[in-house]
Parts: structure tokens; sequence; C-alpha cells
């Protein structure tokens, strides 16, 4: 045997006794075919992708150990979590959106008392009621399609918004 | 939905549909696909994992170590011949050696 083909099958051999259990049945196969390849250097370089292959599987195989890829299980509650990020995170939004107008109309009403904007109510619906929701609903369309729980959060502050401006009415 | 299969895996698929009933050696595979070890073994193992390829080991001889045979299995078969009528294995063919000399 040239030194060449016993390198190869001394190298196999060490991939055999080192495999992990479940590649000891092709580490042995890859062996096996060695003695039929004819040529040294083809025998060599067969030993070299094999060492390859079984290590490459070794990996793939640790990486699946190690829980990078998540269960079913998992995956639903992903999938819960993130729908109820993008719910509160539509309502975070919209809630920003009604607090800053609030506040801009307090401070327009603070900065400028001579436009008597206290006075004005339909000022405070138009500014706290009707261009939020305006912008909810137009926010929510577009929304829709690729951020849902998003515009589902959204659509919700609209609603409390709505039933919370009906409610005042009907009780001053 | 339908894995993405590589240009390789599809040529091994092809080289089995050859004559889909008979065990083959890997050796012998990678000669005619013209595969080298280190990409057809992995290659065998998904398979194989997935139960598509069938392995055994051929009944031992005297003065003759048994080597690793393999097979498609039904499953396999039907998977094979969907793919193969998805791609030309001729285009394949030639997308892997023009892979292969760049």
């Amino acid at each position: 045997m040239s030194k060449t083909r016993s390198l190869a099958s001394k190298l196999l051999h060490m991939v055999l006794r080192h495999s992990s259990a479940d590649c000891q049945d092709w580490a042995n196969a890859m062996l096996r075919e060695l003695d039929f390849i004819e040529n040294d250097w083809a025998a060599l370089f067969w030993a070299l992708g094999s060492t390859t292959a079984i290590f490459r599987h070794s990996v793939r195989g640790l990486k699946i150990w190690f829980g990078s890829r998540p269960g079913p299980k998992e995956e639903l509650m992903n999938n819960i979590g993130k729908r109820a990020v993008g719910v509160v995170s539509g309502v975070a939004i919209a809630s920003t959106l009604v607090v800053c107008a609030v506040g801009l109309l307090f401070l327009t009403a603070y900065l400028f008392p001579s436009l008597g904007l206290d006075r004005l109510e339909w000022t405070h619906w138009l500014t706290v009621i009707v261009i939020p929701e305006a912008i909810f609903i137009v926010a929510a369309v577009k929304l829709w399609r690729k951020k849902g729980p998003m515009a589902v959060g959204i659509l919700l502050s609209a609603i409390v918004l709505a039933v919370h401006f009906a409610i005042h009415v009907a009780t001053h | 939905m339908k894995p993405r299969l590589s240009p390789q895996t599809i040529i091994v698929l092809t080289e089995f549909l050859q004559s889909p009933r008979d065990w083959k050696y890997g050796y012998d595979i990678s000669r005619s696909t013209s595969l080298k070890s280190g990409t057809l073994y992995p290659i065998l193992m998904r398979l194989a994992e997935r139960k598509l390829l069938e392995t055994s080991w051929e009944t031992p001889e005297i003065g003759k170590p048994p080597r690793h045979l393999y097979r498609l299995t039904p499953d396999g078969k039907q998977f094979a011949r969907e793919h193969r009528l998805l791609r030309s294995p001729i285009r394949v063919g030639h997308a892997a050696l023009n892979g292969a000399k760049s």
C-alpha cells in the first residue's frame, strides 16, 4: 500500500473512531469505498471529502441539539407574542397621537389666549376627535395587509376614543 | 411548499432514477455524477434522513469487505420524478459543471 493510500485509510479510520453514533455507519461506508478507488490520490481526496462530510454532519447535529430551531409550540408562542407586540404598538402610537393633539390644543390656548380656544368647543372636537380619528382610520387601512396587529391596535384606540366622545356628549 | 433543491441534489436524484430498482454504491454514484465525496455524502445523508433514500449493507463475502448500498424509497422516487419534471437534468448538469469550473 502506498503512503498516500495509507494516509487516506488512516484518516478515515480516525474519523470512524471519533465520529458520533449516528455518523458511524456513514463513516464506515466511506471507508469501505476506499478499497474500490484505483488511484491513490483519488483515494486521498475521497478520504478528505468524506472527513469534511462527517464533520459538517456533526456540526449540523450540534446546532439542532443546541436548539437553534424552535419547536412548533415555541413557534406558536412567538407568533402570539409578535401579534401582541403589534397590537400594543398600535395602541401606543394612537395614544401618543391623541396626547400630542391635546397637548397642542392646550399649548395653543396658553400661548395665544386672544384666540379664545377655551370657549370654542368645536376646536376641541376637531383637534382631539375628528383629526385623530381620521388619521387612525387611514393608518389602519394602510397597515391592514402588512402590519395587521398594529392596525388592530390603532382601530381599538379609535373605537375607545369614539366611545369616550359619545359618553362625554351624552353626559354633558 | 416544496423544498428548494441544489443542482447537485437534483443530479443525484436523476442518477438514482436511471435505474430506480437497483442498489448503488457511493463511489459509483460519485463517478457517474462527478460529485466529490464531500458533496455527495451530505446529500445522501439528508435524503436518508428524510426517508427518501434507503440504505443497506451488502451481504459479506469471504475476502471482500461489505459495501454500503443506496436506493430511493417509493417516496424518494415520487419526489425525484416531481423534481426532475420541474428542472431539466441536462440544464442542471450544465449549471453544475459551470459551477465546478468557476
